[in-house]
């Protein structure tokens, strides 16, 4: 082997190691300086996607509404493209006095954010949002819906942030159970077929009497969550050798939802 | 060889960027499609031995960094893993590089298709250590699909990042073992 050679694997094994052996907060730091580089793209590419999927919707109403007047022909085509979108005019404002009255009426100060991008990495559910340390967020912030829990900040750039989901394996939030005094571990499954898996409630009792339709409500543990967020709802409860485990549908569909609310502080 | 090299770093960095603006594809049970390993593999074979550790080095990297959330407790596949992750079908690739060198298109063609072929192996890799991070080992078809999907979908994209690679490689006058074009 040449001389040039030993020292090129030489120098690449050292780089290795070093970046390796750097802390986690320096590579935290690294992460967000990259997606802060990247922050312009993202938005633009969300905006781009947002403009694309109200063509695609509109596109999609026009066919439905075609068919509908093949099907009723004595109906005013034009007078249903109008109503179907105040209909959505009307979705649209419902959904954003949802979010207001839970903005207002939460016990928490809350942060809007607009997901800008939905990772399609393999193993990990996450998504960058349109805000970071410029307005205050910090890692470890949960965020939320005016439904539930959606997950929390991993990585901060001056204006993105990354928020690992809770449908993620390695997002554990300790939960109770509503009306119990059952207490578990709530995690997200590693691959999915789809973009809004079932939850997973560990070390729950084996006696535990768990209902279809029962509230899971984070328990406060740990710190980054606060007590009594809504993560969802039990779809079944099996008792294994050791411990109780129960499946969870999410209170949020994950797959759907465009903005979300960082929690800053306590009111 | 370095405006070639600093061209595919750039496309890697593009590739991933990009990826974020790529749906999965749910009817592969939510593969991925995946640009970055073709370009890596492309320069496997066409960089010398000292550039393509760099280039391991930069995509492994950037994989870690824009894929994996770093959080601040203990993370189960920190920045950096990938790194050697990526370094093993790459050398694999770069032992093939004689073949590249004959630059006959069918030869280029079944390259390409070696690569895709190595592309589940990254996500293997990375299942492996998770799954040993977490100590919780299970297989079910979701999975199978998460680690060959990307495969074969790389089987249909490889060729062609590799057949704009190489025309991209001689217009920044890289021709690895052709004579220097006058």
């Amino acid at each position: 082997m040449k001389r040039t050679s030993i020292a090129v694997i030489g120098i690449f094994a050292l780089l290795v190691i070093l970046v390796l052996l750097l802390p986690q907060s320096t590579k935290q730091q690294m992460q967000g300086a990259l997606f802060q580089l990247i922050s312009p793209i993202l938005r633009t590419g969300a905006s781009v996607g947002h403009e694309l999927g109200g063509v695609r919707g509109g596109l999609k109403r026009l066919d439905e509404l075609e068919r509908e007047n093949q099907q009723l022909k004595f109906e005013n085509e034009q007078l249903r493209a109008a109503n179907s979108l105040l209909k959505n005019l009307e979705a649209e404002v419902n959904r954003l006095n949802r979010a207001l009255g839970f903005r207002e009426q939460s016990p928490f100060k809350l942060l809007p954010a607009r997901i800008n991008s939905r990772d399609s990495a393999t193993w990990w559910n996450s998504c960058t949002i349109a805000c970071g340390s410029k307005d205050g967020i910090a890692p470890d912030m949960a965020v939320v819906t005016e439904n539930g829990l959606v997950g929390k900040v991993t990585t901060v750039g001056k204006d993105v942030a990354l928020v690992l989901l809770v449908s993620d394996e390695s997002l554990r939030v300790s939960v109770s159970i509503e009306g119990t005094q059952e207490q578990g571990i709530v995690s997200g499954t590693r691959a999915s077929s789809t973009y809004a898996p079932d939850l997973r409630i560990r070390f729950l009792s084996k006696t535990a009497k768990l209902q279809p339709g029962m509230k899971v409500l984070t328990a406060g543990a740990g710190g980054v969550f606060p007590s009594g967020l809504v993560v969802g709802t039990v779809k079944d409860f099996a008792a294994k050798e050791l411990e109780g485990i129960a499946t969870v549908t999410p209170a949020v569909d994950l797959a759907e939802i465009q903005d979300v609310f960082v929690i800053i502080r306590q009111k | 060889m370095i405006p070639f090299f600093f061209t595919l770093v750039f496309l890697i960095f593009g590739s991933f960027v990009f990826q974020f603006f790529l749906p999965p594809v749910l009817l592969l049970n939510g593969a991925a499609i995946l640009f970055a390993p073709a370009l890596y593999f492309y320069g496997c074979l066409s960089l010398p031995f000292p550039l393509m550790l760099a280039l391991t080095f930069v995509t492994g990297l950037l994989n870690d960094l824009f894929m994996i959330p770093q959080v601040k407790s203990h993370a189960d596949y920190t920045a950096g893993v990938s790194i050697l992750v990526y370094l093993v079908p790459g050398l694999i690739m770069h032992g093939l590089k004689p073949l590249f060198l004959r630059h006959r298109w069918e030869l280029h063609w079944l390259l390409a298709e070696i690569g895709a072929a190595l592309t589940p192996f990254i996500l293997v890799a990375q299942y492996a250590i998770i799954s040993i991070e977490r100590t919780n080992f299970f297989f079910n078809d979701v999975i199978v699909w998460r680690i060959l999907g990307p495969g074969l979908i790389s089987l249909l994209i490889a060729p062609c990042v590799f057949f704009i690679l190489t025309p991209l490689s001689h217009v920044l006058g890289y021709r690895p073992g052709l004579p220097l074009a006058r």
